[in-house]
């Protein structure tokens, strides 16, 4: 009945529009450097006039770290809808962009130590979780089901950075925790930040 | 006797449920007009029209309109096609009907509209530090949508039916001839010049947006370090409360709704993974 209802909207013009959301999380120190390339991609995105078309170039970097640090996959979770209306894709994308950007302090205090005596040393983050959330057309199977399995998630991915060369995402999001190199993610904070992860 | 019943009986149910969706030509995505629901459905003259292509918006000045409704119109949901020979041969002038808030603007040949080229700059607001798109100035030309469309571009009935016309792209000095994409749909119309140009069109181009939060945002201007804080007594300051630091940035070209806001849509389908989050549109507390 669903899949009729789908072929008559192609019929008359209307889109497809996939929105995704998933999760990863990731354990160990070893993952850390991860949050270098997540801050590069970001930086370059918000200098660069097409702000979109870098976010895919850098979106494929990130799925490919992701990939190869598949034995640190703690857990995993996605979510997302298929709509037939650019609008409405619009609002959910904004809606997730609001609910993963609650799941970390948008507002951290500045701790500034401007008379840092100490020897630098930082430990690095046990956990890290990356949520990557996109608009795209047309159909997505490797993005509609469940991705919270490795060999499901994998596909994912790769799915991802097909259709970032494709050109075909409309829009991207990418949230990290934590920030930087540096801080860290308890897994305390995991648990009870991102409920949905999944164990894979 | 029965089994044709049941099978009529089902068709009939059919029809109900997709009759919404039979309905061709209308893009599914259409952003409020502004003033589109004061006025009634019927013909106007258009005696000026103007494009902008920063939002893609026409905005239209009619004459005839009823007392006391202002004669402006402005929408970016706006339908064209040329005049027809035999309105051309009665001597009818360029005008917009509208039907149920559908506008189709039924141009002369030698109709031009003004079109505004807003020029846009990537800047950083000083006082937010979040680069925007700002207008730094406007050009104006002309664009002649349908200049000697009738002599040979009649590709079939494309012409004389109402369909979503990309303007072509901007050259400075020129005034601008004929379109850069059309399409039954606005998207339609979108995909057409972005196969020929390689590149969306200026109004799509613009409406992209760019959203950062967390320490993204508010380490802009320091960002040449990229390591964490910490504060003297060993902690960062995320570790005492319940959430760590993390960062988000988010862009999109997607066209915005302004026309159901305030309505979500309850979402019943969808996929993912089973533990994940309801969104049942339901009010009130919310057990995890």
């Amino acid at each position: 009945m669903s899949s009729l209802s789908d072929r008559l909207k192609r019929i008359t013009g209307q889109q497809r529009f996939v929105v995704a959301r998933l999760m990863v999380q990731l354990t160990g120190a070893q993952t850390n450097p991860l949050l270098g390339t997540l801050n590069r991609v970001s930086g370059q995105a918000m200098e660069a006039e097409n702000a979109l078309e870098q976010l895919s170039e850098g979106l494929v970097d990130i799925c490919q770290h992701l990939l190869q640090l598949q034995p640190y996959w703690q857990a995993a979770a996605n979510e997302g809808d298929v709509v037939w209306d650019e609008g409405e894709a619009s609002d959910y994308f904004n809606e997730l962009f609001t609910d993963s950007a609650q799941r970390y302090l948008c507002q951290p205090q500045q701790v500034t130590d401007e008379d840092s005596d100490d020897t630098l040393f930082l430990t690095p983050s046990e956990n890290l979780v990356v949520m990557i959330t996109l608009v795209g057309q047309g159909d997505i199977p490797d993005l509609e089901t469940d991705l919270a399995e490795i060999d499901a998630l994998n596909r994912g991915l790769k799915a991802i950075i097909s259709l970032a060369y494709q050109d075909k995402l409309e829009a991207i999001q990418v949230h990290f925790s934590p920030a930087r190199f540096g801080e860290s993610l308890t897994a305390d904070q995991v648990l009870e930040n991102f409920p949905e992860l999944i164990p894979l | 006797m029965w089994r044709r019943v049941f099978a009529g009986v089902l068709c009939i149910s059919l029809l109900w449920g997709f009759g919404v969706d039979l309905t061709p030509g209308r893009s599914p995505v259409t952003p409020a007009a502004a003033y589109a629901a004061n006025l009634p459905s019927g013909e106007y003259q258009v005696q000026q029209a103007q494009y902008n292509d920063e939002n893609g918006e026409y905005q239209l000045l009619l004459l005839n309109t009823p007392p006391g409704q202002p004669p402006l119109f402005s929408s970016t949901d706006v339908q064209m096609m040329p005049l027809t020979e035999e309105e051309q041969a009665a001597g009818q002038r360029s005008y917009l009907s509208l039907d149920k808030g559908q506008a189709v603007l039924h141009l002369a040949p030698d109709f031009r509209i003004d079109y505004i080229h807003a020029v846009t700059e990537t800047q950083t607001n000083p006082q937010t530090g979040q680069p925007e798109t700002v207008v730094v100035r406007q050009q104006s030309s002309f664009w002649t949508p349908f200049a000697g469309a009738l002599a040979g571009q009649a590709i079939g009935n494309m012409l004389f039916s109402p369909s979503y016309y990309v303007p072509p792209m901007y050259q400075p000095g020129g005034p601008l001839t004929g379109y850069g994409g059309s399409g039954r749909s606005y998207e339609q119309a979108v995909k057409s010049y972005q196969t020929t140009h390689n590149e969306p069109p200026a109004a799509v181009k613009n409406r992209q947006t760019l959203r950062t939060t967390g320490s993204l945002r508010n380490n802009r201007n320091n960002r040449g370090n990229s390591f964490g804080s910490r504060s003297r007594n060993g902690g960062t300051a995320a570790e005492r409360s319940g959430r760590s630091t993390g960062s988000g940035i988010g862009a999109s070209r997607l066209r915005g709704n302004s026309q159901r806001s305030g309505t979500v849509k309850r979402r019943s389908g969808g996929f993912g993974s089973g533990r994940s989050r309801t969104r049942s549109g339901s009010f009130g507390r919310r057990r995890r």
